[in-house]
């Protein structure tokens, strides 16, 4: 590890149903509160999916919506952290093409157009990550990679997405995955681990974290928010639409974080949770969780954040990294939103109704990604977080 | 150390469905990038020693989705402005076509490989990230194989012409596959230039392979094309030929 840089997180920056700040997403939380709710635009569309997280920040109307929402969230990480796009990489994802309606008819929104937008004023390098759900996580992991390794002084991390247009909606209901508009209340559409999941709901989102080495941090007298310390990934090569039952694929993404962080499961004081709502994955998740705990799993605090925010697909990851940022900072895990009555096989030590401080250091955060990918980081409390 | 071990180009369909009819039943439900991609890494990697084991680096197409897609696009949109879209609903297999990773995840899923994946987004250039990504990954010692494969399309709107290509990288020194060469990868190393681009997944990697077979030379200095990088930089792939 001699030869291995630091590295830490200097700056943040989230846009997410539950507000354009990180500040706003993370009191959000800890309110119990969720911004997911039933959006208008859509019940006008008469499709059966009309709730959703959606970014109030940035207008529906807006065709380069894609390219607002991660602007936005990129120039406040780089504000917080003091630095300079120019002097930084960047490894990012803007998720999927899609397909919109603009002034002037039909708008093909290309991913890889939008990413090289946001590209062009930083340095190198400039990599798109395409890991489906896991994207941010895995954007994350691959910075601090570089920066760990010397290859590269800082970058700016995360992924953004514009899901809440009736061609996704659509789409992701053929697939089974998102919840249908039942005549429930909108705000309880997505209920990670409960009883009564149904499925996530889709969501809009940016997130943005400047990482650098420590040294470079220290030079700067910045805030230090929290420490990556680890990083894996694994295929579940199972199914394109489902994880495999007993978790494995995920377990396998969990143990190579610890091991390239040189923890033991142990060590772990809490995990920001993929939580995605769906029958099948919140189950996987759950035994994967277990067998990584073993006999300890009833005493580590697990959350997740998709009922609050919504999925919100390539910036998923990085919205839950930077909230488990702020659990390293602050020591408080905050509470799975819409979790009441914990299903059978997704028992865990879930943290419901209110947030629990358990003076945390060491986060586990993870990502699954549809198709299989998996990717998790570990944090660590940083220095003067 | 890294070696170039095989690589393979597929551009025809027909052929696959033909020739392969095992492997035409595994991928003839997605689109067309994704199949040419997941042929191309179908031939190379029979000059894996573990397909199970190697890194999978995999490049979204620059054009993703089918023509399928495309029309069920115009739908929506449509219907969305006009509010009828009602219950209409997408055939799922047509959602798998907007899907980045799709291609990984297939290639996962026959091979029964659990490793270290990189999917890499359909911007322009992406392809020598890929490369640079499989160099420090067996430099660094963490796998002993990688595989990079990208699949993409002249267009998705109209079922234009297609290329997959697959290169497989190893940390042992065999002969490269068709040419019977041992093929180092050095470095790829970069300046800022700002060009125009043509994005597409797999062109520049074809042309990098065209290179390598015509290059005679022990020392190889591959400048890429300005239309094959990502607009941002002057690349160029070093490589040893003996």
């Amino acid at each position: 590890m001699s030869d291995k840089h630091r590295v830490v997180i200097t700056g943040m920056g989230a846009l997410s149903a539950l507000g354009a700040t990180t500040r706003e997403l993370w009191d959000g939380l800890l309110a119990n509160r969720t911004g997911v709710r039933q959006v208008q635009r859509l019940v006008e569309s008469g499709i059966t999916v009309t709730t959703g997280g959606e970014v109030d920040a940035v207008s529906p109307e807006n065709v380069e919506r894609d390219y607002e929402i991660a602007n936005r969230a990129i120039d406040d990480a780089l504000a917080e952290s003091k630095r300079d796009a120019a002097g930084c990489g960047f490894i990012w994802s803007t998720g999927l093409d899609t397909f919109q309606m603009g002034s002037d008819g039909f708008v093909h929104r290309s991913a890889g157009r939008c990413f090289s937008n946001l590209a062009s004023r930083f340095a190198g390098p400039r990599r798109m990550i395409a890991a489906a759900c896991a994207s941010g996580t895995q954007a994350v992991g691959e910075a601090f990679r570089l920066i760990q390794n010397g290859q590269v002084e800082a970058c700016v991390a995360g992924g953004s997405s514009v899901m809440l247009t009736p061609f996704y909606l659509i789409g992701f209901a053929g697939l089974q995955a998102v919840a249908i508009d039942n005549g429930d209340d909108p705000s309880l559409a997505c209920r990670p681990f409960d009883k009564k999941r149904k499925g996530f709901a889709l969501a809009d989102g940016a997130g943005a974290m400047v990482l650098e080495t420590l040294e470079s941090a220290q030079e700067r007298n910045a805030t230090v928010f929290a420490e990556v310390i680890g990083f894996g990934m694994s295929q579940d090569a199972f199914d394109l639409n489902r994880p495999c039952d007993d978790g494995a694929g995920a377990e396998l993404c969990m143990r190579r974080a610890l091991a390239d962080a040189e923890l033991m499961a142990e060590e772990i004081d809490a995990v920001n949770a993929h939580a995605t709502a769906t029958y099948s994955g919140d189950l996987a998740e759950a035994a994967a969780l277990r067998k990584l705990f073993a006999d300890r799993w009833r005493d580590v605090p697990v959350s997740g954040s998709k009922g609050a925010i919504g999925h919100a697909m390539a910036a998923a990851g990085v919205l839950e990294a930077i909230i488990a940022a702020q659990t390293c900072a602050r020591g408080i895990v905050p509470p799975t939103v819409n979790l009441h009555d914990v299903d059978e096989g997704c028992e865990l030590d879930h943290v419901i109704g209110e947030p629990r401080d358990v003076n945390a250091e060491t986060v586990l955060s993870v990502s699954f990604g549809m198709g299989g990918q998996n990717a998790a980081v570990v944090l660590k409390r940083g220095l003067n977080g | 150390m890294v070696y170039l071990m095989a690589a393979a180009r597929q551009d025809d369909l027909a052929k696959v469905r033909g020739e392969k009819p095992e492997l035409w039943r595994q991928v003839r439900r997605y689109n067309k990038p994704v199949q040419l991609a997941l042929a191309a890494a179908d031939e190379v990697m029979r000059f894996a020693s573990d397909p199970a084991t190697a890194a999978v680096i995999s490049l979204a197409p620059c054009q993703p989705g089918s023509a399928d897609l495309y029309s069920w696009g115009h739908v929506v949109t449509s219907g969305m402005a006009s509010g009828t879209l009602g219950n209409l609903r997408m055939n799922p297999t047509q959602t798998l076509h907007a899907v980045d990773n799709l291609a990984m995840s297939a290639f996962a899923i026959a091979h029964r490989n659990h490793a270290y994946c990189l999917g890499l987004g359909g911007a322009a250039g992406q392809a020598w990230c890929g490369i640079e990504a499989v160099h420090e990954r067996l430099s660094a010692g963490l796998e002993e194989e990688s595989l990079l494969m990208a699949g993409d399309q002249d267009a998705a709107e109209d079922g234009s012409p297609g290329l997959g290509v697959a290169l497989l990288f190893s940390t042992r020194a065999k002969p490269f596959q068709p040419l019977d060469r041992i093929v180092r990868l050095v470095s790829v190393s970069r300046s800022p230039a700002i060009v125009d681009v043509v994005p597409h997944a797999a062109n520049g990697l074809a042309a990098l392979l065209s290179a390598i077979a015509e290059h005679r030379d022990r020392v190889m200095s591959y400048v890429v094309p300005p239309a094959h990088t990502d607009g941002f930089s002057t690349i160029t792939v070093a490589l040893e030929i003996s």
